[in-house]
């Protein structure tokens, strides 16, 4: 006899049958051992990401697991499809919230940097236009999630410049934080010489 | 266009509440990241809010790719094959091999005891 699932270590069932039934056609039925195999997925899921993540706050002796090291975790794990859309999804939760941009720099920090004039912070919390990043991306997952965007949390957007972040293989990339805007007075510094 | 669906939640879907609107409750998410393994010490307030819409868009790929598999087999009901089928075809779902196999001996093994009884 199976033993009795506890329920609290998974996600809700109904909330999951919401989830699917917003992708399966209307005729569609679901098997009970379905429904409950995908619950006992996406908890591994949040294991799985939470255990790599975890990993990496150790290794730089950090105590809290942040929103970056989440990211970073999928990225790794070879969700990188989701960080951006996630990534978006977090910049604009914080903006509902009314998190004033001081909290939002000094939160979930890895780097230490100097506060940002504020012409430079208003550039960057405006919302990227986002029909100028053709959606589809041509990989194995068939995924259309490319936004091009990178994504440093404690100060806003940032674009990749790198090339689009639209494919797989350079948003993991598009992941590293660039902080050469932290430091505008030393780049013009290096030009100055 | 399905991403189309997702991508105009993520618009106009629920982030008016810090707990309302979530597809999923946060303190569960946050309970289970707390387990994944022993010397997980603080989450902070926001990584419970990214899992919660990761794991919506993981929900949905997982049924999209399952649903393909019920289709080839000319199905209309989801089972739990078709997810094991979709977890075998899709790289990133490696993490998942033992849980949708272990799944289906534990129901073999239940089986051939009932019987044998």
């Amino acid at each position: 006899m199976a033993g009795i699932r506890e329920q609290d270590q998974y996600m809700p069932i109904a909330n999951v049958i919401r989830i699917m039934r917003r992708i399966l056609p209307p005729h569609a039925k679901i098997s009970d051992d379905a429904k409950e195999t995908i619950q006992e997925c996406v908890s591994e899921y949040i294991s799985f990401i939470t255990s790599e993540a975890n990993e990496r706050c150790q290794k730089e002796q950090r105590k809290t697991v942040t929103a970056e090291d989440i990211l970073w975790a999928m990225g790794k794990l070879g969700f990188d499809d989701y960080v951006n859309p996630l990534a978006f999804y977090l910049q604009r939760y914080r903006e509902s919230e009314g998190e004033p941009a001081s909290v939002r720099r000094t939160s979930s920090h890895a780097v230490p940097h100097p506060p940002l004039p504020l012409s430079m912070l208003q550039q960057q919390q405006q919302l990227p236009f986002l029909s100028a990043m053709p959606v589809s991306s041509i990989d194995g997952n068939n995924n259309c999630y490319g936004f091009g965007y990178g994504f440093d949390f404690d100060q806003g957007f940032y674009r990749d410049g790198v090339g689009g972040g639209g494919d797989a293989s350079s948003s993991a990339a598009a992941f590293v934080p660039n902080f050469d805007h932290c430091f505008p007075h030393l780049k013009r510094d290096n030009s100055n010489m | 266009m399905r991403q189309a669906g997702a991508y105009s939640n993520l618009l106009c879907g629920g982030i008016s509440g810090r707990t309302g609107p979530h597809s999923l409750p946060l303190a569960r998410i946050k309970k289970i990241m707390k387990n994944s393994s022993e010397d997980v010490k603080m989450i902070s307030g926001v990584a419970p809010i990214v899992f919660s819409k990761a794991c919506e868009i993981f929900i949905e790929e997982l049924t999209r790719r399952s649903w393909i598999m019920a289709i080839d087999g000319k199905r209309r009901t989801l089972n739990k094959e078709d997810i094991a089928s979709a977890v075998i075809a899709t790289d990133i779902f490696d993490f998942l091999i033992t849980l949708v196999s272990n799944s289906d001996a534990t129901d073999d093994a239940t089986v051939i005891q009932m019987e044998t009884i």
